[in-house]
């Protein structure tokens, strides 16, 4: 009988959460769907109703905003944000498999460092930054966005890779060795393709990091055709400060691949993080 | 035939030596069981073998070659992990050919042969499989698959068959050794189930400390053990020891007072270390040596427990002066908790121990195995 008893109060819990998951969806669902929404309307129809569905919805909006400029502002994000991605992954992939399996001397102290850096905050070295890239030449180029950004993304991908890396089955790499693995081999034919969870959620950590990162982006790229879509989106808003509509399509044409991205591959997100706190 | 020789093999972590200098040599086709207590060092001397631990010192042959500081696949040598170690990404087929496919086998080359041994084991219909879509004795049977392919000079198996339930243990036990007479080659196989030893072994290594407590055939080791603890080891119910004190030797005869009886087995014509009256030993009886006698004849006791066999009967006694022992009698005896019982040991199957442990080859008539 205790069960019956029970019963109700766990459906009462699960009500109140539900409600509660339904009010925090909306939350994150209402601009999203105002800024898409937004950008079907006229720029009367923005102000006159501004939570209103368009009468006649306009898709030439974002057809107009690609082309205005959305388009340079597009490629320079995709290019910055896949390469220094790709780097991060494969970067903090090798670090943290030879962190957890070579034994070499002060390879704690490595870990120890890199687990410091993650503390750096960027604001704190935007002078020295600037001033190296400079030096270099880096100013106004892909690298010298692609750089800092890798820089940045590596201390957490490693901590993450690390943890994984660490509970990987021994077993599975003893077997490798007796099948004729070398290190390199282990990693690429045994470890790696068993670690697409942790792969994958470095990738989408830090290329929703990247893909918004507007600070860095303001002080090393201020030539116009350089820029990536956060800072463009700004100086679009400036430029077409009248043009509503114009501007939310913008928006919305920068927000799609992250979320599409992350819809895809969520369940790898999800399952990487749920087992970071092993 | 291969021939795997140790020489002196040990093994330390920092300042802690684990395997204390092994000595060890295996030839033709035989099939080795290394036994112990966990902790014994019986896993790290296999994987020393198999390249995945490196050693402190000694050395390593297969045929002639030394392979100590050879990597795990120039060695070879296969092996049979306990959780069978299988690449979850890969198929069954996938599996059973990586090693090839890292030795650069032609694919057609790669192919043949695992299906061939996937023929051998059974499990050509699982080639497409991953190892996930397949029950705990089929992946057993791929991990061995995966060593066989590779046509190794010596098998080893880590606890191959720890994981999977009493009856798929004993048909795996006899697929195993069907497999060994098979490929022919060297099998060593570690297990602390002293059953699967008895009934596996060519040759059980008995190890416990990091030590080779003693080498040789089942049987030998059964009958003739060398010190206390193999004799221990082997047999289940275990050996029962009880305390005894020597009082002498007169006319080819050992006298010994135990509890409150006195024995006088023969002694060995090849006894050579006798010992003197008064010295303390331990009396090693097997539950299957003990005699019921007469009231008054041997050592009193009460029965524990019996469990009734149907084909045997084995019945726990506390002694009234010792401890609590077990005797295994043919056929069936209803016996109650708490019926009174007098039991000895029959005189040829006395085990002698001396205050060091070790076996005193002195009143025990060696049994005669009739096949050998």
């Amino acid at each position: 009988m205790k069960s019956l008893a029970f019963f109700p109060r766990t459906r009462r819990m699960a009500i109140i959460m539900h409600l509660f998951l339904l009010g925090y969806v909306a939350v994150i669902l209402f601009p999203l769907s105002w800024v898409v929404i937004g950008a079907l309307k006229t720029n009367r129809e923005m102000f006159l109703d501004p939570t209103g569905l368009p009468a006649d919805p306009n898709w030439g909006k974002f057809i107009e905003a690609w082309n205005a400029g959305v388009r340079d502002f597009f490629i320079n994000s995709v290019v910055v944000s896949g390469v220094s991605v790709a780097l991060i992954v494969i970067a903090s992939a090798l670090a943290a498999y030879a962190l957890t399996r070579m034994n070499f001397r002060y390879s704690g102290w490595v870990y120890l460092l890199t687990v410091l850096c993650f503390a750096i905050p960027v604001h704190a070295v935007l002078v020295p930054i600037y001033g190296l890239l400079s030096d270099l030449h880096l100013l106004n180029t892909h690298l010298g966005l692609i750089l800092p950004y890798a820089a940045f993304g590596l201390p957490f991908s490693i901590i993450l890779m690390y943890s994984f890396f660490y509970e990987f089955p021994a077993e599975l790499e003893e077997a490798g060795k007796l099948d004729g693995c070398g290190p390199w081999r282990r990693l690429w034919f045994v470890v790696l393709p068993l670690s697409r969870p942790v792969l994958i959620s470095v990738a989408i950590f830090n290329l929703v990091g990247v893909w918004n990162e507007f600070l860095l982006a303001t002080i090393i790229m201020t030539s116009k055709h350089m820029q990536t879509l956060p800072l463009g989106l700004v100086s679009f808003r400036d430029q077409y400060g009248t043009d509503w509509p114009g501007t939310l399509a913008a928006i919305s044409i920068g927000s799609l691949p992250l979320l599409v991205l992350f819809v895809i591959f969520q369940k790898y997100f999800v399952r990487s993080m749920a087992g970071m706190g092993k | 035939m291969s021939e795997l020789s140790i020489n002196g093999l040990r093994k330390s972590y920092g300042a802690t030596e684990v395997l204390h200098g092994l000595d060890l040599e295996v030839s033709g086709n035989e099939f080795v069981v290394f036994v112990g207590p966990s902790g014994c060092g019986k896993s790290t001397f296999l994987r020393s073998i198999a390249g995945l631990e490196t050693i402190s010192g000694g050395s390593m042959t297969i045929d002639g070659a030394d392979i100590s500081g050879l990597e795990p696949d120039r060695r070879g040598v296969a092996m049979v992990f306990q959780n069978y170690a299988l690449y979850p990404h890969m198929t069954v087929a996938q599996n059973m050919g990586f090693a090839l496919r890292m030795a650069h086998v032609p694919k057609a080359e790669i192919a043949r042969k695992v299906r061939e041994v996937a023929e051998i084991l059974q499990l050509e219909p699982y080639l497409d499989r991953r190892p996930m879509d397949l029950s705990g004795g089929q992946r057993q049977r791929v991990a061995i698959g995966r060593a066989i392919v590779r046509e190794p000079k010596v098998f080893l198996f880590d606890e191959p068959l720890s994981n999977l339930d009493a009856d798929l243990r004993a048909h795996m036990r006899l697929e195993i050794i069907k497999l060994h007479r098979h490929q022919k080659g060297i099998s060593i196989y570690v297990t602390h189930d002293q059953v699967e030893a008895m009934t596996m072994a060519d040759k059980i290594v008995v190890m416990r400390d990091g030590n080779i407590e003693q080498v040789g055939s089942p049987l030998d080791l059964y009958n003739e053990p060398v010190n206390r603890f193999v004799a221990g080891f082997l047999g289940t119910p275990r050996m029962n020891f009880l305390d005894a004190t020597s009082t002498g030797v007169a006319n080819w005869r050992l006298g010994l007072k135990v509890g409150g009886m006195t024995l006088s087995p023969p002694i060995r014509p090849d006894a050579d270390a006798l010992p003197e009256a008064g010295a303390p030993l331990s009396l090693g009886v097997r539950p299957d040596g003990w005699r019921i006698v007469a009231e008054g004849d041997g050592l009193a006791g009460r029965v524990v427990h019996a469990e009734q066999l149907g084909r045997e009967t084995v019945v726990f006694i506390e002694l009234e002066h010792g401890p609590q022992v077990a005797m295994i009698q043919p056929g069936q005896y209803r016996l109650h908790s708490d019926d009174a019982i007098w039991l000895a040991p029959a005189p040829d199957e006395l085990h002698l121990f001396d205050a060091s442990d070790a076996a005193l080859p002195v009143a025990r008539i060696p049994r005669t195995n009739s096949h050998n």
